[in-house]
């Protein structure tokens, strides 16, 4: 991986990053918004593969963490880096993924995320149901219509996939 | 520097990016199962050096489109506000001129019909005016016209919903005034069609700042309608009299409304007319 793709990803990081903090609250109904950041990890993931994908994960659940409850450090950077590295194995092994291949990735992926922050948070079983019918279902239909977009725009201009940091 | 980082990257990548899993997942575990006090100071150090002022720059971008949102809000109210203004003080002045409206009504004992103001001539000077009261409305010639501020003129022509008015500096028209300070008669009129002049005796003393009103002798004009004040006193053709510079009260290019006195000229002076 060379020096410009390092700062390319980065800036693209950056720009999910304003997305989710400028764009991303304007956009959001009834309370319910994208997730530029994991539509961010996925995209990553699926381009470049597992390595990238879990250190991207990593780095934007880490970010996201110091955000999170004291308690909660570490459960963003997991469950983020679990789906930078799962979807960058999906990716690995079918080796072309058409639009709506992207976006079940991005829905379930979504879901793994969030199942998995549930889980080491510890939060009750009550909570984590509240919290999926109202919070993981509608913003994780949100986000794949939001990915879908940014996936066919970015469509265009992806070239030949390299795997690996 | 930039080999040891390439070997880190490349030890990263290997077997599909398997160790750099494992690690970050064994930080993330270990971040987990930190104690709080390890986490805070996680937390505070990197929010303090990387984070906050990263989120500074961008709570800018927030802090700017809430500035143009509120900008457009503060617009729309100030616009709101001024027309509600606007409003208010023309049902204020409106309120101001009906009250004057009812004292003169009360003085004169005379109908009063209010009419606006439609039309002027169309010279460069002003003389007449069109208002929209005609004899549907009981406007008759020879009324005497006046405004809150005091006497405009006299309707000269009537038709069904339209009058003419002479305006007092029409030089057609002659006054008969009383000052009201000496109590002396004297009369007024225009010669250019722009400036008020006004005749009265030289032993009268009548100085400037001094008040003409109507005196009620013309017949056409009932007594004690404000004219104007006097602003200056000069020498006349002859000794006997005082010629004076008035400044009528109204001031005619900005009449937007005025008031009707139906008040048909004296017996004599409508024989006079008639003849």
């Amino acid at each position: 991986m060379n020096k410009f793709k390092w700062i390319k990803l980065f800036l693209i990081y950056l720009l999910a990053f304003v997305l989710q903090t400028t764009v991303g609250d304007w956009l959001q109904i009834f309370g319910v918004g994208p997730d530029f950041i994991v539509i961010f990890i996925v995209a990553i993931a699926i381009k470049y593969g597992p390595a990238t994908g879990c250190f991207w994960g990593f780095l934007a659940g880490f970010a996201q963490d110091m955000y999170a409850p004291v308690e909660w450090l570490g459960a963003h950077s997991i469950a983020m880096t679990v789906l930078g590295f799962v979807v960058g194995q999906l990716e690995e092994r079918f080796l072309t993924l058409n639009l709506p291949a992207k976006m079940a990735v991005l829905a379930i992926g979504f879901f793994v995320c969030d199942m998995i922050y549930f889980l080491l948070t510890g939060l009750e079983k009550d909570v984590v149901t509240n919290l999926f019918f109202s919070k993981t279902i509608p913003e994780c239909a949100y986000t794949v219509v939001v990915g879908a977009v940014v996936f066919y725009l970015s469509a265009g201009k992806a070239g030949k996939k390299k795997h690996g940091v | 520097m930039f080999r040891a980082f390439r070997f880190i990257v490349d030890l990263f990548t290997q077997r599909h990016g398997i160790i750099a899993f494992v690690f970050f997942l064994l930080v993330g575990l270990l971040m987990r199962q930190a104690p709080n006090l390890v986490k805070e100071n996680i937390v505070s150090s990197v929010l303090g050096t990387v984070l906050y002022p990263a989120q500074m720059a961008l709570s800018s971008l927030n802090a700017y489109r809430s500035i143009v949102a509120e900008n457009e809000q503060l617009k729309q109210e100030n616009a709101r506000l001024r027309q509600e203004t606007y409003y208010a003080s023309e049902g204020l002045q409106e309120l101001t001129r009906l009250h004057a409206l009812v004292r003169f009504d009360d003085k004169w004992g005379y109908p009063i019909v209010t009419a606006r103001v439609v039309g002027h001539n169309p010279g460069r000077f002003l003389t007449t005016l069109i208002i929209n009261r005609g004899t549907h409305h009981g406007v008759k010639e020879n009324m005497p016209v006046f405004s809150m501020n005091g006497l405009v003129g006299k309707v000269t022509k009537v038709s069904y919903a339209y009058s003419r008015v002479q305006l007092l500096v029409d030089p057609n028209l002659k006054l008969s005034v009383l000052e009201r300070r000496t109590r002396v008669v004297g009369f007024l009129e225009s010669v250019d069609g722009r400036t008020l002049m006004a005749m009265v005796p030289t032993h009268a003393g009548v100085k400037a700042g001094d008040t003409l009103i109507t005196s009620g002798l013309g017949g056409i004009f009932p007594k004690g309608i404000p004219v104007g004040t006097v602003k200056s006193v000069g020498q006349a053709d002859l000794d006997v009299m005082r010629q004076m510079n008035v400044i009528p009260f109204q001031e005619f290019s900005s009449l937007e409304e005025v008031f009707v006195m139906e008040k048909e000229p004296d017996w004599i002076i409508q024989e006079l007319l008639d003849e």
